[in-house]
């Protein structure tokens, strides 16, 4: 099962530097040419992306996404570059180490709480969390548990498809790994939209409003 | 059968006949559940076509809430097939 599970690439400065780390550092740069080559050629382009991008989130999250959108939409780009790039030979994609996966949801969980905390308060965050006092600890393994799950269903999604890949790679190797592989990008392209769609709305159920206060009018 | 069996062989045996009931189960019950919120969407879809968009957002959302379940059996299958980090355990 080599090169299905990662494994350590060099040694810098005395800390074993993985696969998916130069990957990801690669990953990171394509990304910053791609974008500035098709910005000077096209910027239609990259309007046409980011206008999709915020109405998908504004639809989700039910208040106007512009605040949240360098986030979410850089989760996304990100996740679908890396679960795509593993169809170039030799290159192996950041999301099928557990870490990447973990980190990223690790990053959605701060940024629901501070996203919640800098709308509402410190305070009126934590009221809202707490609602109905008895069921503080079950929203506390919530959260907790909402990460675990962000993590596991994409890296499980990218290892499972890598392996079976692998098993009918070694089983017959002439044609039939081919749909597995389209397989394995369209599962790619479906989880990066299913974790940021996931994500933001997380995001929005954080800075929604829980109650409408009425209005007393003012008669003058 | 097993009266000079190894501890490689049950373990190995263990694990094929376990793995395949976790496998039948833990991809029938997603499939069923998937089917039927496939049926419900279609239906309202028919009821009202006007909002068939978000119908299909929703129910692509929730498809792929209930396809995570079966991941996670999936996952748990693969790693005690191959990588079952207790097996040094047992063959030291």
């Amino acid at each position: 099962m080599t090169g299905v599970f990662p494994e350590v690439a060099f040694v810098l400065f005395g800390i074993p530097i993985r696969d998916t780390v130069v990957s990801t550092w690669a990953m990171m740069a394509i990304i910053l040419v791609f974008a500035v080559v098709i910005n000077k050629r096209q910027p239609v382009l990259l309007e046409m992306l980011v206008d999709f991008l915020a109405d998908t989130f504004t639809n989700v999250m039910g208040v106007s996404s512009a605040p949240y959108l360098p986030l979410l939409g850089s989760l996304a780009i990100f996740i679908a570059f890396a679960n795509i790039i593993s169809i170039v030979p030799g290159v192996i994609s950041p999301t099928k180490d557990i870490n990447t996966p973990l980190a990223l949801a690790v990053v959605v969980f701060f940024s629901v709480h501070y996203f919640g905390i800098s709308q509402k308060g410190l305070w009126g965050y934590v009221k809202d969390l707490a609602s109905p006092i008895f069921l503080l600890p079950l929203e506390l393994v919530g959260q907790l548990s909402r990460t675990l799950s962000l993590t596991l269903r994409l890296f499980g999604n990218m290892i499972s498809g890598e392996m079976i890949v692998a098993i009918i790679f070694a089983l017959i190797p002439l044609f039939l790994p081919l749909p597995m592989v389209g397989l394995g990008i369209f599962t790619g392209l479906l989880q990066a939209y299913i974790f940021t769609v996931l994500a933001s709305t997380y995001i929005g159920a954080a800075v929604e409003a829980s109650e409408i206060k009425p209005k007393k009018d003012k008669v003058d | 059968m097993f009266q000079n069996a190894s501890p490689e062989l049950i373990i190995t045996v263990v694990t094929i006949i376990t793995s395949i009931l976790g496998i039948v189960l833990g991809t029938a019950v997603p499939a069923l559940a998937e089917g039927k919120a496939v049926q419900k969407a279609l239906e309202g879809m028919a009821r009202q076509p006007d909002a068939a968009s978000d119908l299909r957002t929703t129910l692509l959302i929730s498809m792929a809430l209930l396809e995570s379940t079966a991941i996670y059996v999936l996952l748990v299958i693969l790693i005690i097939i191959f990588a079952n980090p207790l097996n040094d355990f047992f063959f030291v």
